[in-house]
């Protein structure tokens, strides 16, 4: 009976819940990014999803935190329809993003940003204390700079923030689109470990990335993205292991 | 001596006018990203409501000026709602077109109505004054200054220790970090441009006291605000207080020493914004 409870405010949820997306259509104006994307993460599951620069992984992102306003299709967060809900009741509903170059507040300090991540839902308001506890195990390096303004810091440092920021909602699928950008090899190591440690806790994790030899050996399973479509999908290590994978996104 | 730091106090003073009518101008730019170019006629309103209460209602200006304020918050998020709000996405150009259009409307919406004459409010205090030392000192512009001080502080307040105010500094550094962390940035805008109009008013109140109510009173404050946000850098708030006090004292100090310097105080915000422009340059040149 409580597990129904909970199920009724999945913000505070611990549990990870299903993200599905069903022929999705979206695009910029006249441009159409994506033209038949349908994939799922099952509830506390690892899904990459990876492709060439432009195939649409971003968009895809963009339109499932309302964000893009799709133009055919269907998005569901745990059961709920969300294709073209406002970004805000998205969030409300258990989502958190991750977005490519981290759109943080430049000028607020580490903890501002972190707190702002609670801010918008009463259930994650009142286990903010323990959340940011949380955050602050996930990565230490921000709490001993908790109080330096989010725009000083270096590349990885501020990845850590927009992990930290979206996890301080407590969202119950966490979508992060291109983490390793920009990051060194040991940074984007870090934050890989981090997002296992998330997904270990039971969080739903939909990964973009370019990184594809990192990513694929992470995730439980995957899409290949091409043109605005899937072309391919498999676990993790089939993918890995099938020749034109690695002939296109590993050059090997 | 007496005669300088008289000068100060009186350039201090109006510089609580002008940092109440800025921080609104700021407000809307940054948090928003509007450039209103009818702010100016939100103080007009404001005046003319100030007015309007006195003459009919027989309602002390200073005991109007929350209902004004209140009043004019809703007016401006109207505003927001049926005309700032489409144009959001829109290029600049055609932003600056409507507030522009938008403030020749209200000017002569006003003109049309109440005609082009000023209207003075008329109050017990206006010819007050108090006595400090040597310096002498307005009752009205002592009262002008004290209010916008304390709603200045109160914005402060608001901005940096609630969770709206710190909602719409995070819509300001970035709109798109701040839709994806969940903050409804649509009901952001919409308080902050009310806000922006209330201050616009509640300086208009003031306006009404220690000057008139006239269609285009705001114009040359509204100007004046737009010289201090130039100088205090976009959406600075901070920057907005000192950029105030700044132009509110050299217009003192050119009124008291510059012969004929009545006139040519009007005219020193123009050559704050070309200093201005021409040490950025400068700067950026380096």
């Amino acid at each position: 009976m409580t597990y129904t409870l909970n199920r009724t405010s999945p913000t505070a949820n611990d549990v990870g819940q299903e993200l599905r997306i069903e022929g999705l259509a979206a695009g910029y104006g006249k441009v159409q990014v994506l033209w038949d994307v349908s994939l799922h993460a099952a509830p506390g599951e690892f899904v990459a999803v990876i492709g060439a620069n432009g195939a649409g992984k971003t968009t895809t992102l963009r339109a499932v935190s309302g964000v893009v306003k799709p133009s055919a299709g269907r998005i569901t967060l745990g059961g709920v329809d969300i294709t073209r809900a406002e970004p805000s009741r998205v969030v409300a509903l258990g989502l958190g993003h991750v977005p490519e170059g981290r759109e943080l507040f430049p000028h607020m300090t580490v903890r501002e940003n972190l707190d702002l991540g609670a801010a918008m839902s009463a259930a994650a308001r009142a286990r903010a204390a323990e959340t940011l506890g949380e955050v602050y195990a996930l990565f230490p390096r921000l709490q001993e700079r908790a109080g330096q303004l989010a725009g000083t810091l270096s590349g990885g440092e501020q990845q850590m923030v927009a992990v930290g920021r979206a996890l301080m909602a407590r969202p119950s699928v966490l979508v992060v689109d291109e983490p390793s950008l920009g990051l060194s090899p040991l940074m984007t190591q870090t934050v890989f470990e981090a997002l296992k440690a998330v997904n270990a806790q039971g969080v739903t994790v939909v990964l973009v990335e370019q990184n594809v030899n990192l990513s694929l050996k992470l995730a439980h399973r995957a899409y290949v993205l091409e043109n605005g479509q899937v072309v391919k999908e498999g676990t993790g290590a089939a993918l890995l292991a099938d020749p034109a994978v690695r002939e296109a996104y590993l050059a090997l | 001596m007496d005669l300088f730091v008289q000068t100060l106090v009186n350039g201090l003073l109006q510089s609580g006018l002008y940092a109440l009518v800025a921080s609104g101008l700021a407000l809307a730019v940054g948090v928003v990203g509007i450039v209103n170019f009818a702010h100016g006629e939100y103080l007009m309103i404001g005046a003319f409501l100030a007015w309007a209460g006195s003459a009919f209602l027989g309602v002390d200006p200073l005991l109007s000026l929350p209902v004004i304020a209140v009043a004019v918050f809703a007016i401006g998020a109207l505003t927001y709602r049926v005309s700032i709000r489409h144009v959001l996405l829109a290029p600049e150009l055609n932003q600056m077109l409507l507030t522009f259009g938008l403030g020749i409307l209200l000017q002569n919406l006003a003109l049309m109505l109440l005609g082009g004459n000023t209207r003075t409010v008329t109050t017990p205090y206006q010819a007050s004054s108090m006595q400090l030392g040597d310096l002498s000192v307005g009752g009205p512009k002592a009262l002008a200054f004290g209010l916008a001080a304390l709603l200045l502080g109160a914005l402060y307040v608001v901005l940096y220790r609630t969770t709206l105010g710190r909602q719409m500094r995070a819509v300001a550094q970035n709109r798109r970090g701040a839709q994806l962390i969940g903050i409804n940035v649509d009901r952001v805008y919409l308080i902050a441009f009310g806000v922006s109009c209330a201050l616009a008013a509640v300086a208009g109140v003031l306006v009404s006291v220690l000057l008139f109510a006239s269609p285009t009173v705001g114009l040359v404050f509204a100007l004046k605000a737009f010289a201090i946000i130039v100088m205090a850098g976009l959406g600075n708030l901070t920057g907005v207080l000192w950029a105030s006090v700044l132009l509110g004292v050299s217009e003192a100090l050119v009124q008291t020493y510059v012969p004929g310097g009545g006139g040519w105080s009007d005219a020193v915000f123009f050559l704050m914004i070309f200093g201005t422009l021409v040490l950025r340059s400068y700067r950026g040149a380096r």
